[in-house]
């Protein structure tokens, strides 16, 4: 398939790649900032377990979690507009963007609420009690000593999360919306060179997935420093224990019975 | 004065606590003994509303909770004159000595950052943590995290301090560290209400003794008539089972 191997072809289009990376980063920003005010609207009734609102919340996590992000732009995109067409709104004038945005939102809204309830559920609860003797209320309970812990907590999940979202973004162009995967395609289909586009668009994706990460290390490192032991060596051991022991918790959300706040 | 009136507690149709009558004067140190399950922490969560009562009332000074038809504004107002130091010192994780001492003046008190570090400094000396004022929680010792738990209560200057098992997770050779701690602050006239095991404690710090079993107060009086000469079985057995050195005649 296509014009022979060369490596120059890598080199000359990642600047090519990269015109269309602020799109890439617009649709991941954008799907992180509603991701995590649905992921909240979601969690709230699960952790104060609201009857009716908690089913309709675990309904909506397993849609979202249990179909193809594909599947879920598909039915966004074209089935959307045939259901307000029903009640006379016209959404054909819409942007293509605006719906991925909306799709990726709410599907990465079911992982956060899932991690901001496994977060907020691994703080213990002696601490809510204690807060509450103090005769704080119970906003301040959880603003002032629930939530900078539960952050701490919640950012190994988080960084997972915000990663799978920048790769999931890739799966846009099947709409044909100019992202950088979109770009690649472009690309290969005019130059023949199809592997090379390809190489490139891994590197990008590489490079960012990797800062993406090590800057919610450091956050984490941050908001957990309570945690650590002030001898260099004991430190060491004790992240690494404590990283993969948060990541089980906030991945399992044990059933601590700490919920009801 | 607090006064604790008819207070019952169930969990679904396990009865905790049945109809507990109890009075604590000011300045007085209540020792509550009794086997595991005898509802004696459960009482003092229900003092200041951590578990909430299904009946009662409950009165310090001038201040009275219908346990019953509590609203929002008077648990707060009942858990301000009150401070608990619980068994796992549940000090908040994210924050130093200092800052846990702080918090409640800060956010519940409000009181002015300088005063409120003050105050709080003078409290971490007063139960020997001095040097400790800026170490997170999981630097501390268990007894070192207990003492600043004590300090942390100290600190919202309450009517009652509520002390639920306090040496009970500690190792043995802690407990001597936050025992003393808890001594000093009764002879200063601290009113205090302690869940302990503690017998040799009881014996020299309460004024009064109670003896709670089955949900119920058993028996109640000084530490010499309760230690001493026990009037009832249960609590002769008790005594007996936990300090056997004490000759009771059954």
């Amino acid at each position: 398939m296509g014009a022979p191997f060369d490596i120059s072809y890598v080199f000359s289009f990642l600047p090519k790649l990269l015109t269309t990376l602020g799109t890439t980063l617009l649709i991941v920003a954008c799907s992180l900032l509603s991701g995590v005010l649905v992921g909240f609207l979601i969690a709230l009734p699960r952790l104060y377990k609201v009857p009716v609102l908690k089913t309709c919340a675990e309904i909506y996590i397993s849609f979202f979690r249990g179909t193809p992000i594909l599947i879920q732009l598909f039915l966004f995109y074209y089935g959307l507009p045939e259901i307000l067409k029903l009640v006379s709104v016209d959404v054909t004038r819409t942007p293509v963007l605006f719906f991925v945005i909306l799709t990726y939102g709410l599907h990465t809204g079911a992982f956060m609420s899932e991690m901001i309830r496994a977060s907020v559920t691994a703080v213990d609860r002696g601490q809510v009690e204690a807060a509450y003797a103090t005769g704080m209320t119970s906003f301040q309970a959880f603003s002032r000593i629930v939530l900078p812990q539960a952050l701490g907590i919640a950012i190994p999940v988080f960084s997972n999360l915000v990663i799978a979202l920048l790769k999931d973004t890739s799966l846009a162009f099947t709409l044909g919306v100019m992202e950088m995967t979109g770009k690649a395609q472009t690309l290969g289909s005019i130059s023949q060179h199809f592997i090379e586009t390809y190489i490139a668009l891994a590197l990008i994706y590489l490079v960012i997935s990797f800062t993406i990460e090590k800057l919610l290390l450091v956050a984490e490192r941050r908001l957990l420093r309570h945690e650590e032991r002030s001898s260099p060596a004991k430190r060491m051991f004790r992240l690494q224990k404590n990283g993969s022991y948060r990541r089980i918790i906030a991945e399992l959300g044990p059933g601590k019975g700490g919920g009801g706040l | 004065m607090i006064k604790i009136e008819h207070l019952s507690k169930s969990f679904g149709r396990h009865q905790v606590l049945n109809n507990i009558d109890l009075t604590v004067t000011k300045g007085e140190v209540v020792v509550i003994l009794g086997p595991s399950g005898s509802g004696k922490t459960t009482l003092l969560r229900c003092v200041n509303y951590l578990e909430k009562p299904g009946d009662g009332e409950i009165s310090i000074g001038d201040f009275r909770l219908n346990c019953k038809h509590a609203r929002k504004k008077e648990i707060h107002q009942l858990r301000q004159k009150t401070a608990m130091v619980f068994q796992q010192y549940n000090l908040f994780r994210h924050k130093t000595a200092l800052e846990n001492v702080m918090e409640g003046l800060l956010v519940v008190k409000k009181l002015p950052k300088e005063e409120a570090r003050n105050r709080s400094i003078a409290l971490l000396e007063k139960v020997g943590l001095g040097a400790k004022l800026d170490a997170y929680p999981s630097q501390l010792s268990g007894g070192q995290q207990q003492r600043v738990g004590i300090a942390r209560a100290l600190a919202l200057e309450p009517e009652v301090i509520l002390f639920d098992e306090p040496t009970s997770a500690l190792d043995p050779e802690l407990v001597g560290e936050v025992l003393a701690v808890i001594r000093k602050i009764a002879k200063e006239g601290i009113t205090m209400i302690v869940v302990t095991h503690e017998m040799g404690f009881a014996r020299d710090v309460a004024n009064h003794v109670v003896f709670m079993d089955g949900g119920v107060i058993v028996e109640e009086g000084t530490p010499a008539e309760v230690f001493n000469h026990p009037r009832e079985e249960r609590t002769k057995q008790f005594l007996k089972r936990i300090t056997p050195e004490l000759n009771y005649s059954i």
